[in-house]
């Protein structure tokens, strides 16, 4: 064999789909020179569980929980984008308090999203107690859910034309004492695991995406926000009742993987400010509105999207008139988003491969659909 | 008060006094019998003091854990969980034995044996107790350190011997992190070595009477912690059996009593780095009256274990160019000025007392 | 507003370059094209004057019993302007050209309409299934794929339409 001493061997390494790192069932397959990355191939489909085509023999209503499950660490927004895609279509106007109660519980699970995000980066870079101090945090909203819906993950609290039921008496005093709490909590977050240099050192200038790539890689949310583009769908195109409130989108423009992290602590600041005015403004009234019993859209198309906590999720449905949908497609954010793992990653650490891949926040429910 | 002071003492000596009882048995004390039989009890005390460390720092670092969390750690067995080093015990030794396929029998089997005799070894030049270290040798740090970093080699072998890509790396990583840490290590010891002129264990507490070195020598302890913590491979310098990256990397394919024996090792080394901690800088067994000096040693190394597990449970992991870059040039330039301050130090000591 | 009738005028005129229909529905402008003038479409509409569609929200398979078609969603990360593309394509050799240089974005898309409809993209780096295993056969999301495994078929009925 011809073999220079000084000639080294690629090191091809299969992370996943079984790994305690990989946010749920994802495959990577790298090639390595020594530690340093020369390819990444994604290979994904693991838990593809066939929506779309489910849709497709499934009534209008009866798809809403499927959707739950699309992103289920924020449940409700999924089905509120199902769910406000249909009421296009159909035209229904949903009364006034169940589009604060959508926001409300909207904001809870953006609240929710961005707590499990930062915890399990933490806990990528084995910040042990960081990760179990944001669970902890996020056991108060899931008991939130649990009090109104009757289950903490997977909530399906949306339905056409409303919400399915009114939170019952002890919900406004414990999401008052939520939100006295959460400063607090923050602050212990920015303590424990922002403030401290290792994590710096780890997160700081590693991965960077630039603004003209995101732009070009169809990249969407905080990935997109942290390259330094101002773009939140909230506020480019209102849905729902935004526009009746006052709150600013968080922009950064370091490109790096501690950026993408920590916006999403501004985001957690906005979603308070949102919750707070929301509950001083929330009117009485009907949660639901009238709808026929059987959902018979007319025949068309259309596109929404809402500002999930991890992108831009858009449902385009284009139904026939009949009772069930001839084309149910979701546009998954994080989906889209990942294309840029492959792209970043290049020339980091094997380490910093699993940072960067924390930082996109991968939900792999959506991912697969 | 008389009575008081030699209960006190009779304490203080007590195994002094049991050793000399056993040595009368023999006709002659000082013969070679009489020498064999009291090593192969200081042998069988030092190994019985590694077990019980092992199993006691098993839970106690559960516990640990639980208390930075804000939760209780284990509590399901026996009162307030105590059992639980038993029932993981148990555990792992009804576990199955795999030996992956093509890994190398030999070094495989031999890496957890040779991790598990390194904590036994280093600690009996640890002296308990006025004139009660187990082997009393005038090479004493010299002996600890190079003894040590035998397992640096015990890494590599369970690496290698796995035929696991996942183990390689995480080998490659430990061999790389231990070796550069050994030389911060060493050179914050020589500091104290220049003040005492000797090697010799005993002779270095004796000479803390007054004052215990960590006053002396403030930044030699802080330079020993971080590398006694890296050579230790805990937190936050654990990327050799990172989880998240590489699956445990070199113990990746060890199960059951081999599995335990690697982590018992971890836990004896972690007693000896801190017995060494505690003996160097500490003062040893030396303390005020009223307790025995042998209680006084296991207090001080149970204060330094309980700051090193704190640590681990705090800080996230660091990178492996960042661990490089504290070793050579961080540490190493500062361990040099601690030697080069306390030669200083000592000169102008002299000069001042005279003579 | 101001913006909408820009980009209808200009939709207008490239409809009428490349043979298209224009539609609106529920406020969105669609316009209909066959596929070989796909990519002259697309390039136009990424570069209008004052009203560019320049950012790719969504590229999906549609089947539609005679024919597939291929739905691009643009919009701007600049401004209010929305447009829908789509590419009309046979059902029995659907090719259509990729779009992976004018955004790299659509590469993992592309790859999820040929896994789910077996539409082939010319010119596309990595054509390979992307959700289901390698050797997988049939296209699942077309309207004649039987979603009964092959035992149960022949002993089981086949669901009709509108049940």
């Amino acid at each position: 064999m011809n073999m220079n001493i000084n000639d080294t061997e690629e090191l091809i390494l299969n992370m996943g789909p079984q790994h305690p790192s990989m946010h749920g069932l994802f495959r990577m397959v790298v090639h390595l020179q020594g530690e340093t990355v020369t390819k990444i191939e994604p290979k994904i489909g693991y838990l593809h569980r066939g929506m779309e085509k489910l849709a497709e023999s499934r009534t209008y209503a009866q798809f809403i929980p499927y959707t739950d499950r699309l992103d289920y660490l924020a449940s409700p927004h999924n089905n509120w984008a199902y769910v406000q895609t249909v009421e296009k279509l159909m035209g229904v106007v949903v009364p006034e308090r169940a589009e604060y109660l959508r926001v409300i519980f909207g904001e809870l699970s953006r609240i929710a999203s961005h707590i499990v995000m930062i915890a399990s980066t933490a806990l990528d870079m084995a910040g042990w107690s960081a990760w179990s101090y944001g669970f902890r945090d996020r056991e108060r909203i899931l008991d939130l859910y649990e009090m109104t819906a009757g289950s903490r993950l997977t909530v399906n609290i949306m339905r056409i034309g409303g919400i399915s039921a009114e939170p019952p008496e002890e919900f406004w005093p414990a999401l008052k004492a939520f939100l006295d709490d959460t400063p607090e909590m923050l602050e212990e977050y920015y303590g424990i695991f922002f403030g401290n240099e290792i994590t710096q050192g780890r997160l700081k200038n590693v991965g960077i995406l630039s603004k003209e790539l995101a732009e070009n890689l169809s990249i969407t949310g905080p990935v997109l926000r942290a390259s330094g583009v101002n773009y939140d769908v909230r506020k480019a195109e209102p849905y729902s009742i935004y526009d009746r409130f006052d709150f600013n989108v968080p922009v950064r423009t370091g490109c790096d993987s501690y950026d993408r992290t920590i916006i999403r602590m501004d985001e957690i600041v906005e979603s308070i400010k949102i919750i707070k005015q929301a509950v001083h403004d929330i009117p009485e009234g009907p949660i639901m509105a009238k709808v026929p019993k059987v959902i018979k859209p007319p025949a068309g198309e259309v596109y929404h999207r809402v500002e999930n906590p991890k992108g831009e999720l858009g449902f385009y449905i284009v139904s026939d008139g009949t009772t069930k949908p001839a084309r149910v497609r979701i546009r998954p954010a994080t989906f889209i988003n990942l294309q840029m793992l492959p792209i970043v990653a290049l020339g980091w650490k094997i380490q910093d491969v699993v940072a960067i891949f924390a930082t996109l926040d991968a939900v792999l429910g959506e991912v697969d659909k | 008060m008389e009575t008081l002071n030699n209960l006190l003492q009779t304490l203080n000596n007590l195994f002094l006094i049991i050793a000399e009882a056993i040595r009368g048995l023999f006709a002659d004390p000082h013969s070679v019998w009489a020498n064999l039989t009291m090593d192969v009890i200081n042998f069988i005390i030092v190994v019985v003091i590694v077990v019980l460390a092992a199993l006691i720092l098993i839970l106690l670092e559960r516990k640990i854990a639980g208390w930075t969390s804000q939760r209780t750690g284990p509590n399901r067995l026996g009162p307030r969980g105590w059992f639980q080093t038993i029932a993981d015990a148990l555990k792992l030794m009804g576990k199955e034995d795999v030996t992956p396929a093509g890994a190398d029998k030999l070094i495989f089997k031999i890496a957890p044996m040779i991790i598990f005799c390194l904590p036994m070894m280093t600690l009996g030049v640890i002296p308990f107790g006025k004139g009660m270290a187990p082997l009393n040798l005038d090479l004493g740090i010299f002996y600890f350190v190079a003894i040590s970093s035998i397992s640096t080699l015990a890494f590599l072998m369970a690496g290698w011997g796995s035929n696991n890509k996942y183990s390689l790396l995480g080998a490659m990583r430990a061999v790389a992190q231990m070796v550069s840490y050994e030389i911060p290590l060493l050179f914050s010891l020589l500091g104290v070595v220049m003040i005492t002129q000797s090697f010799n264990l005993g002779v270095i507490v004796e000479a803390q009477s007054r004052v215990p070195f960590i006053v002396l020598q403030p930044l030699a302890f802080v330079i020993f912690i971080i590398a006694g913590l890296a050579e230790l491979n805990r937190a936050p310098f654990d990327l050799v059996e990172a989880d998240q990256e590489v699956v445990a990397g070199p113990f990746t394919e060890y199960t059951g009593l081999r599995w335990g024996l690697f982590f018992l090792g971890e836990y004896g080394n972690m007693t000896a780095m801190a017995a060494l901690a505690a003996t160097v800088f500490l003062g040893g067994w030396q303390g005020p009256v009223f307790l025995p000096g042998y209680v006084w040693i296991f207090m001080k190394i149970g204060i330094v274990i309980f700051f090193m597990m704190w640590v681990r449970w705090t800080f996230p992991r660091i990178r492996i160019d960042h661990l490089m870059h504290l070793a050579w040039k961080v540490l190493l330039p500062l361990s040099i000025l601690n030697i080069f301050l306390t030669g200083l130090g000592i000169y102008i000591y002299r000069l001042v007392m005279g003579g | 507003m101001e913006n909408k009738e820009l980009l209808k005028q200009q939709v207008t005129e490239l409809a009428s370059r490349v043979n298209g229909e224009l539609e609106e529905s529920f406020g969105v402008l669609i316009l209909k094209v066959n596929a070989p003038y796909i990519i002259e479409t697309l390039t136009a509409a990424k570069k209008f004057a004052d009203v560019p569609c320049d950012f790719l929200h969504d590229l999906c398979g549609l089947d539609l019993g005679d024919h597939f078609e291929v739905v691009y969603q643009l919009s701007s990360l600049r401004g209010q302007q929305t447009l829908r593309v789509k590419a009309m394509l046979n059902r029995e050799d659907p090719v259509v050209d990729s779009v992976t240089r004018l955004w790299q974005g659509a590469n993992y898309l592309e790859r999820e309409a040929y896994d789910m409809f077996g539409i082939i993209f010319k010119g596309h780096p990595n054509l390979k299934r992307i959700y289901l295993w390698d050797d997988f056969e049939g296209y699942p999301l077309r309207k004649d794929y039987v979603t009964e495994p092959i035992e149960v078929r022949n002993i089981t009925r086949t669901r009709i339409e509108g049940e």
